[in-house]
């Protein structure tokens, strides 16, 4: 195409960059810039220094819905919510200064960021098409992902009320409850 | 009504010998100076991070855009004399109990069934802080 902007170019190519360095797929390139698939994968080998890592993105919505997972994914999705609200940036960067703030929030808290980048692309997702949605709980008042259609004035947060089993687990890095 | 007073009279302008002891004027006058510095940090702090990252920076500080463009636009002079106050110009963010006790660690098996240990507490609480501003903005 020679209508083609260097400039929009050098941006995209930009935005590419900064995506790889916080850890994104290569499907997550592809969607989010106009680059071709081969300069895409020239550009992941240059940035990460190992090829891009096949096979299909992680897609079910039900690791959304797991406790853990879940309190991960509603503390970034209420960032991003307010990023969204505060300040008219595109999508693609929306995502990535949110990532940035939750990963910031997560080590201060000090836990393991569970949720990677592709994650939270992936969330955005479907909170767009609607196949998952932000429920406020009726304990505390907290947006959390949850279930479209979820029943709003019953749904209580996994940390207002956490499943019997949550928190036990002996791995380091995660959150414990006692 | 008159400890009041004292706080508006400009600190060149003389006074008389019959006003409250000195150590209490000087406590006064120390106070003040506290507070103009604390509005002194938070100002340009604010600026530095508005200039940093506008976005992030909202986030941060709580700050509507509106408020964000008035601070980041203030000349250092002007900055001096908006610090220059018996007020403190930041106030808490957080203003319920809820996100006080989970913050503080407090009253948790009031609100709470299980008690959640630290990390998962303030979680919880950055949750509902970022929940409630974006949902106040």
């Amino acid at each position: 195409m020679a209508s083609k902007s260097v400039l929009t170019d050098s941006r995209q190519v930009e935005r590419a960059v900064a995506l790889i360095e916080l850890g994104a797929r290569l499907q997550v390139l592809e969607s989010e810039t106009d680059l071709s698939y081969e300069r895409l994968l020239r550009l992941y080998k240059e940035v990460a220094g190992h090829s891009p890592a096949k096979g299909q993105l992680p897609f079910s919505i039900d690791w959304f819905l797991t406790w853990q997972p879940n309190i991960h994914a509603s503390l970034f999705l209420n960032i991003h919510e307010y990023l969204g609200k505060a300040s008219a940036l595109e999508d693609i960067d929306l995502i990535m200064k949110a990532f940035k703030l939750y990963c910031e929030q997560v080590a201060i808290c000090g836990v393991e960021p569970l949720l990677s980048i592709t994650r939270a692309w992936r969330l955005v997702k479907f909170i767009d098409t609607q196949q998952l949605a932000s429920s406020q709980c009726s304990k505390c008042g907290g947006h959390f992902v949850a279930e479209p259609h979820n029943h709003y004035k019953t749904y209580v947060c996994g940390l207002c009320v956490p499943p019997a089993r949550a928190g036990k687990s002996a791995a380091g890095g995660g959150i414990v409850l006692h | 009504m008159r400890k009041i007073k004292r706080i508006d009279i400009p600190a060149n302008q003389s006074r008389s010998a019959a006003d409250p002891p000195m150590e209490t004027s000087l406590k006064n006058e120390q106070l003040l100076a506290e507070i103009r510095e604390a509005n002194l940090t938070y100002l340009m702090l604010a600026q530095n991070l508005i200039r940093a990252d506008r976005p992030e920076a909202l986030y941060r500080l709580g700050l509507s855009e509106d408020a964000a463009d008035l601070i980041v636009n203030l000349s250092p002079a002007q900055v001096l004399k908006v610090a220059h106050g018996n007020m403190l110009l930041c106030r808490m963010r957080v203003d319920d109990d809820l996100v006080w006790n989970l913050l503080t660690n407090h009253g948790l098996s009031a609100n709470a069934g299980k008690a959640g240990n630290d990390s998962a507490n303030k979680l919880h609480a950055s949750i509902l802080m970022a929940g409630r501003y974006a949902e106040a903005l």
